[in-house]
């Protein structure tokens, strides 16, 4: 029986171990070559023999990389995308799960069905659509922020009312009927009772918002032509891509950077994040 | 039971403030935008945001309709910018819509009779004076033929008779009374207004200048028909047929097409190509199929990977924690970079996959090997989910199962396979949907690590290897030969259908539709 014991457990480690080598090589690998003066995919070697803070100064200085605008340009647009869908889904879910009216059900169902479909399954239509707006309205058109953020708007909304509506589902319709006896409007209910009891869940929503948004390739490559308006996924992608040789160490050095604030902020809000997995987002 | 009170409920301020500075912000904003758009001719988007504008104030004005209150914005969002181009795309299908088709059919008759207009037989050229009159660039025009004179003013050619103009030593008329004439120098500067322009003879004819001192009359080739809707050039004499596809054909020989087309409604075009039309249909049945094998190999795959995982940490182990905060760590780095590492990792020559292998293994190169490498790289990826979900799944099965099952004398992997995987299974289901929709379309994994390849451009192949259908209808739609926008929302429509047939499907089977209240 002991033996026996023994034995799972090894397998247990090794399998455990083989999945933890899988996992970091590629993590092992860029941290290697972000510090390999070289600079080059050629010249990068599996065991680290130089040392230099070269590719780290390339992405501040290099006047063709203007990476820390990319980060700028991803990390608001996730965050404003973030909190706005927010707002307007915490509104919708608050709506639909809390006050009675006509077509309610019918509402949500559609919701349901809507927010299934990704955006960018639409995309030469909405190419289309972006490039008339451009015509009148350059600054929410195709190849400006304002348009891609709608998009993404429109896009997260869905989702983030629907995930948001379960959980105002589970606080007890007692809170909001003794606020209405005292006189609350709805409006008084849902920001002073349901803003801040869902905040922890607010925030959670708007991380998993603001992760997916950081990681959207197609729309933002459709959009945004302009070297310094590119988001950092379809700036790196256009830099590395065309010459993976070349650029391979400036690369590592900014996917490092670039990942460092996300993996911490993941690793943060982990419990909260596992859970709201569970519950039905997907990513990957 | 006494009634409650509210209507001496005392009025705020500050909230009627801030709604009535609201209200003007929305008026004023919208209120602009409409006002460009109608200006710019763009009715359909003037319209659009005008009900915006009316909804928001019969919403926000009025004291009932507290739900719209709530619900308008979103509403606003989802049918602006998620249904319509849902239905746009629906609509783009039914249109021959791409290079060389682009253009409504007006614009296209446009640019076709721009190429149509030719010396008339005889070459009747003017003898050409220019000058202004009215204030307008003007031209006095002689025939060389016959010395009529005419003036050209306000694009359209008046004869005169021989007693109004004066007259040089050569018969050309050079002076009309409100005429004045400007020279060479002059005339040079104004050349681009020159150029265009055009005085009307009648019958479709014009006379257009060719130089700073002569003009030709110029006659247009075509002629449609507006019974037939035969287009006739009458220099060439050719007939010219509609094709119901976007372009006029000659009527003789099909295959020769007049430049440009324009978008011909033809709601089943597109879709018969990519079922009919083997230059489309060959490639797009093998992206088809290679779409649906890639999302149930890579869930099949992550789900084996993350569940053993999740099996394999559900005892009591040392590590444990710190296994799985590594673990998890793929799964916390922004997708595109990892994709973006590892597509630099399998590089044949200096990758750090082959150094390991101690090969020069193309990867890329080669079909089967282009689809391990994707297959993997999402493994990679997507194993510390399902770890997670199957994870937090096994915690949630009840102990007392484990314990009736051992009493009734079950190994431990008997209660594995026989009791405990068929409920995580059950459990997991939707999300293992989810996760096929999901990598149904992942766009990102084929993109940016093969880009779809290998393909054989020389060959005329225009999906590779690895497409999906997603990054086919990009390419379709946004290729550098041909963009096809119309096939591509055919492809998009068909993608529509199979996300919302599955997801329709799974949220049947949960019960989540009917359970809605």
């Amino acid at each position: 029986m002991k033996r026996t014991n023994i034995r799972s457990a090894a397998w247990r480690h090794i399998y455990a171990w083989a999945l933890i080598l899988f996992s970091i090589f590629p993590i092992y690998v860029v941290i290697i070559s972000s510090f390999d003066p070289a600079g080059g995919l050629a010249s990068s070697t599996l065991l680290p023999q130089r040392f230099s803070w070269v590719n780290y100064e390339t992405l501040f200085t290099s006047p063709t990389i203007p990476f820390m605008t990319w980060i700028w340009n991803s990390s608001y647009l996730a965050a404003l995308n973030a909190i706005l869908s927010i707002v307007v889904g915490a509104f919708s879910a608050f709506a639909f799960s809390r006050l009675r009216f006509k077509g309610r059900k019918t509402g949500l169902q559609t919701l349901l069905l809507i927010q299934v479909f990704p955006a960018f399954l639409a995309l030469a239509a909405i190419y289309v659509m972006m490039e008339r707006i451009y015509t009148i309205f350059p600054a929410i058109g195709l190849g400006s922020h304002g348009g891609l953020l709608l998009i993404y708007l429109g896009g997260s909304m869905g989702v983030n009312a629907w995930l948001l509506k379960g959980f105002i589902d589970s606080i007890p319709m007692e809170l909001d009927e003794a606020a209405k006896i005292d006189g609350a409007t709805p409006f008084q209910i849902f920001w002073q009772i349901f803003v801040p009891l869902s905040a922890p869940v607010l925030a959670v929503t708007a991380l998993l918002s603001f992760i997916g948004t950081f990681n959207e390739f197609v729309l933002a490559s459709l959009f945004l032509q302009d070297v310094n308006l590119r988001t950092v996924a379809v700036g790196l992608q256009s830099f590395v891509g065309a010459q993976f040789g070349a650029n391979w160490g400036p690369f590592a050095a900014g996917s490092i950077l670039a990942s460092v604030p996300l993996v911490a902020l993941f690793l943060f809000a982990q419990r909260y994040i596992i859970g709201g997995l569970v519950s039905g987002s997907v990513k990957g | 039971m006494a009634k409650i009170k509210q209507d001496s409920k005392p009025v705020r301020l500050g909230p009627l403030v801030a709604k009535i500075i609201f209200m003007s912000l929305l008026a004023a904003g919208l209120g602009y935008m409409m006002f460009v758009a109608f200006l710019a001719g763009e009715n359909l988007i003037g319209g659009v945001l005008a009900l915006v504008l009316i909804a928001s104030f019969v919403v926000y004005s009025s004291k009932g309709l507290v739900p719209l209150k709530f619900l308008l914005p979103g509403i606003v969002l989802l049918a602006i910018f998620v249904v319509t181009p849902i239905l746009y795309t629906v609509l783009m299908s039914g249109f021959v819509y791409k290079t060389g088709n682009e253009i409504s059919r007006e614009e296209a008759l446009t640019q076709i009779y721009e190429t149509g207009y030719v010396p008339d037989e005889s070459f009747t050229a003017f003898y050409m004076t220019l000058g202004s009159y009215e204030g307008e660039v003007s031209a006095l025009l002689t025939d060389q033929m016959t010395m009529t004179p005419y003036l050209g003013a306000n694009g359209v050619a008046t004869e005169l008779g021989a007693d109004q103009v004066q007259l040089d030593e050569y018969g050309t008329a050079v002076g009309f009374e409100g005429f004045e004439p400007i020279g060479f120098d002059e005339a040079a500067t104004l050349e681009a207004e020159i150029i265009d322009l055009r005085f009307d003879m009648g019958e479709g004819k014009f006379i257009r200048p060719e130089s700073l001192d002569a003009a030709l009359l110029m006659i247009q080739a075509f002629t449609l028909d507006g019974a037939s809707g035969e287009l006739y050039d009458s220099v060439n004499d050719i007939t010219y047929v509609d094709n119901g596809e976007g372009n006029f054909v000659n009527k003789a020989n099909p295959e020769e097409k007049l430049f440009p087309g324009w978008r011909a409604f033809s709601p089943l075009e597109n879709y018969v190509g990519l079922l009919t039309d083997p230059v489309i249909r060959g490639p797009f049945v093998n992206v088809f199929i290679w779409t649906f094998s890639f999302a149930l190999i890579t869930v099949a795959t992550m789900f084996a990977a993350g569940l053993a995982l999740a099996i394999a940490m559900d005892k009591p182990l040392r590590f444990k924690r710190f296994y799985k905060s590594i673990l998890i760590l793929p799964y916390a780095i922004p997708s595109f970079m990892s994709i973006l590492i590892w597509n630099g990792m399998f590089n044949r020559d200096f990758g750090a996959v082959n150094q390991v292998l101690g090969q020069e293994i193309d990867w890329y190169n080669d079909a089967t090997l282009a689809k391990l490498v994707i297959i993997i790289v999402n493994l990679w990826l997507g194993f510390p989910y399902f770890y997670l979900i199957s994870s937090g799944a096994l915690q949630a099965l009840p102990g007392e199962l484990e314990e009736a099952a051992s009493i009734d004398g079950a190994s431990p992997a008997q209660i594995m396979a026989r009791i405990k995987l068929p409920l995580l299974l059950q459990i997991l289901s939707p999300l293992l949907i989810a996760s096929f929709a999901f990598n149904f379309n992942n766009f990102n994994i084929v993109y940016l690590l093969t880009n779809g390849g290998p393909i054989n451009v020389l060959a005329g192949e225009t999906a590779g290897a690895t497409d999906i259908l997603i990054t086919y209808a990009y390419k379709t739609a946004f290729g550098s030969a041909e963009q096809n926008l119309g096939l591509a929302s055919a492809i998009s429509v068909i993608m529509f259908f199979i996300v919302g047939g599955l997801s329709l499907w799974s949220l049947r089977r949960s019960k989540v539709l009917e359970s809605v209240i």
